[in-house]
């Protein structure tokens, strides 16, 4: 009956907590590929360029958990080569990239733990578009 | 005696109809949401291309250029291709292109600044239930496409 049981937990968890954390990669992918486009197409050499883009960022409505969370933490960085990033970069006027990152994305497991999974799992996403064109390069 | 192994065929009986039942519950609802979630994901993905292809593409303004466009983008949803073969099959099972709704933000001067793309009204089959899908997913791309003023959407 306990080796059943387990194995009823497992067959349950893998449908539900997999199909959960695999659309929850797929929602977070897309605001990081969104969300890097936005900031890069503010980009035009000046603070109030970054401010900007930093902002239309946060407006984006892009949710993750089936739709139903906001995303939080996430990181916008800079760069000019596409190397060196920074979140507060000196040389505004050759940026050239912008990079988002969405670190926090906590999918709680439910029926994967009491079968020895994890209590969550967690799934970060990045995208890196560049200005003129604006376009995703990553 | 005799008696005594009819009472343990009698109780193993009725523990197999229950754990049966337990079983069978646990199996259905299993593949309930197990259906519902890869039919969600599709959608998901399937949004996103569209929102992807919808802020790349070029923007006519005019209504019929418009509304062109937006089913060109819905057909990308639904179908994966813009512009698809007759006997297309969609990303998911009975999706329409009328189920797919394309809205655009658009500046004072008319030129767009956001595509959202959204899933209106859509309902899984997952045989022993259905489930709606209604406003979600729903998926805004900033517009970073080429602005035409008038022209002729292809």
């Amino acid at each position: 009956m306990s080796v059943s049981m387990f194995l009823l937990l497992a067959v349950v968890g893998m449908a539900f907590d997999l199909g959960r954390v695999y659309i929850a990669r797929n929602e977070a992918q897309i605001f990081a590929d969104a969300a890097s486009i936005t900031a890069a197409k503010q980009l035009d050499g000046t603070a109030a360029g970054l401010d900007r883009a930093r902002a239309a960022v946060s407006a984006l409505p892009n949710r993750w958990n089936l739709g139903t969370e906001d995303f939080s933490g996430v990181v916008i960085e800079f760069s000019a080569d596409g190397k060196q990033w920074e979140a507060e970069p000196k040389d505004l006027k050759a940026l050239r990239y912008a990079r988002v990152t969405a670190p926090d994305n906590h999918v709680t497991i439910m029926f994967l733990r009491a079968v020895g999974g994890p209590p969550s799992f967690t799934v970060p996403a990045r995208a890196v578009a560049s200005t003129n064109p604006v376009r995703l390069t990553e | 005696m005799r008696r005594g192994r009819i009472g343990e065929r009698g109780h193993a009986m009725l523990e197999l109809a229950i754990s049966a039942g337990v079983m069978v519950s646990c199996l259905v609802g299993t593949f309930q949401f197990g259906y519902t979630f890869y039919a969600y994901n599709q959608l998901v993905t399937a949004v996103g291309n569209g929102a992807r292809y919808a802020a790349q593409r070029t923007y006519r303004s005019g209504s019929e250029n418009v509304e062109r466009g937006n089913e060109a983008i819905r057909n990308m949803v639904v179908y994966g291709d813009s512009q698809p073969a007759p006997d297309a099959t969609p990303v998911v099972p009975k999706l329409t292109p009328a189920e797919v709704e394309v809205r655009w933000d658009l500046a004072g001067d008319g030129t767009p600044l956001n595509v959202n793309v959204a899933i209106k009204g859509y309902t899984t089959d997952a045989i022993f239930r259905s489930f709606t899908f209604d406003g979600r997913p729903s998926v805004q791309f900033p517009y970073v496409g080429n602005y035409a003023n008038g022209g002729r959407e292809q």
